[in-house]
């Protein structure tokens, strides 16, 4: 499991932050170490503390640094020069609060450095897809050489889609080339982008829900179908034999 | 001709002006930074300058890249803005460039100052016209460079430095900030000298004062 660190100008702000994660996962917390506040009552980052955190959750499948910003980025980048160990530490560019409970859920269902960056890094995405706003990204360029695919599924693993579930998602859309997102038909809530793990949690489908997988792109059907699945097999929550 | 070396102990007078140059100024400093920061450049230099004093003071250093490590590393741990890492960093690798000597030319003090720059750089990412510190120190630097190429004194070489990073610091006044917390305010932050460049000011002053003539 990776560690995570939280740098923060404030002691308050990232104790706040990482308890509003930690709701997010349960019995198996991944390690997250703060260093936030520059000493006794100061606002401020510290980079020699920074490196201490780092050291304080540091594994061989690496640290994820989270960073509120100016001198918290400044001492953070300084820290990684002070660290006596060798293994992989990044600093990600993901919004703090957003980052932070989605790193928190990743590393707990037990994703990589490398998944847990690029998942943390479109955080923001969920809260734009909320918004209704327009996203910068070029959605109908793949549309035209793509097929398009969908289907629906009753959900029967007794938790519905929380975390663990929609990390396994998360995970499965990334090996795709296709464009995935998920409806809760009972509740009506979404689409969400299969891609963002808070988008799909933030659904709050539950067991018995029926959602609509539906997809674009050159592997639509595949991806569509896995998911599908998936979720027919309950993720494999659902004991063999009641 | 240069002549002359400076010895730890007048790099230790150098650090304890500056200190107390931040000190005097701390007000005046944390209000240029209210009105495009934070509000805390004066009250974090003056703590960072006062752990450095105590903390060299009680143990004086053998080398100069034993010195200046201990100073680059308390402003990281005491000053808690961005001046903690940038000031920090330059002190470091003043250093890094001094290595394990006891005593500098004025040539290889300039070349220690310009790894500190050159540090600077690297960590904040900062460019001319940038409204930050680099603003005053580079231009100061380069005024040092000339002078003691030209033949001047270190004393006439660090009062030519003084002169061009008060320059320097002035011609932040119209600019726009680009960098730090000063950069949210946009158009807003021009007219406004920025902070950093004037306490860089200062560290070139400390140094003017800490050459007497002859």
């Amino acid at each position: 499991m990776i560690g995570i660190v939280v740098v923060s100008h404030s002691p308050r702000l990232a104790e706040a932050a990482v308890d509003l994660a930690m709701i997010m996962v349960g019995e198996n917390p991944p390690p997250v170490a703060i260093a936030a506040g520059a000493g006794e009552g100061v606002i401020g980052t510290d980079a020699v503390a920074v490196a201490a955190a780092i050291e304080k959750v540091a594994s061989p499948d690496g640290v994820l640094v989270f960073m509120d910003l100016g001198s918290a980025v400044l001492s953070a980048t300084m820290a990684l020069e002070f660290l006596s160990t060798d293994i992989e530490v990044r600093l990600s560019d993901a919004p703090f609060v957003e980052g932070i409970t989605a790193g928190v859920v990743l590393a707990a269902a037990g994703a990589s450095l490398d998944e847990v960056d690029r998942e943390t890094r479109d955080a923001l995405n969920a809260k734009i897809g909320q918004l209704d706003r327009p996203t910068d990204a070029p959605a109908a360029a793949s549309a035209a050489v793509a097929g398009e695919s969908a289907a629906e599924e009753k959900l029967i693993n007794p938790d519905g889609l929380h975390s663990r579930p929609a990390a396994t998602i998360v995970k499965l859309v990334a090996g795709y080339d296709a464009k995935v997102s998920i409806t809760d038909l009972t509740t009506g809530k979404g689409p969400v982008s299969a891609k963002s793990l808070i988008g799909i949690m933030s659904l709050g489908a539950k067991e018995g829900d029926v959602i609509r997988i539906s997809a674009s792109g050159a592997q639509a059907a595949e991806a569509v179908e896995a998911i599908r699945e998936m979720a027919a097999d309950g993720f494999g929550e659902v004991p063999a034999k009641r | 001709m240069t002549t002359g070396t400076v010895s730890l102990d007048q790099i230790v007078s150098w650090l304890s002006r500056f200190r107390d140059l931040v000190t005097e100024q701390r007000s005046y400093l944390t209000e240029l930074d209210s009105a495009i920061g934070d509000a805390d450049h004066g009250a974090n230099m003056y703590r960072g300058m006062t752990a450095v004093m105590e903390k060299i003071g009680t143990a004086p250093a053998g080398a100069a890249d034993e010195l200046l490590k201990t100073v680059g590393m308390t402003l990281v741990t005491s000053v808690g803005g961005a001046s903690g890492p940038l000031y920090g960093t330059f002190f470091l690798r003043m250093g890094m460039t001094a290595g394990g000597a006891t005593t500098f030319t004025p040539t290889e003090l300039a070349a220690a100052l310009r790894a500190g720059l050159d540090g600077i750089v690297s960590r904040g990412k900062a460019e001319a016209g940038d409204k930050t510190m680099f603003d005053a120190m580079s231009p100061a630097l380069s005024a040092l460079d000339a002078s003691l190429a030209g033949g001047s004194s270190l004393h006439e070489a660090a009062l030519a430095a003084f002169a061009a990073a008060e320059r320097g610091r002035d011609a932040t006044l119209p600019l726009v900030a680009r960098k730090g917390r000063a950069s949210y305010l946009g158009e807003r932050s021009a007219g406004h000298l920025d902070p950093g460049a004037t306490s860089t000011a200062l560290l070139f002053q400390s140094l003017a004062d800490t050459f007497p003539e002859g």
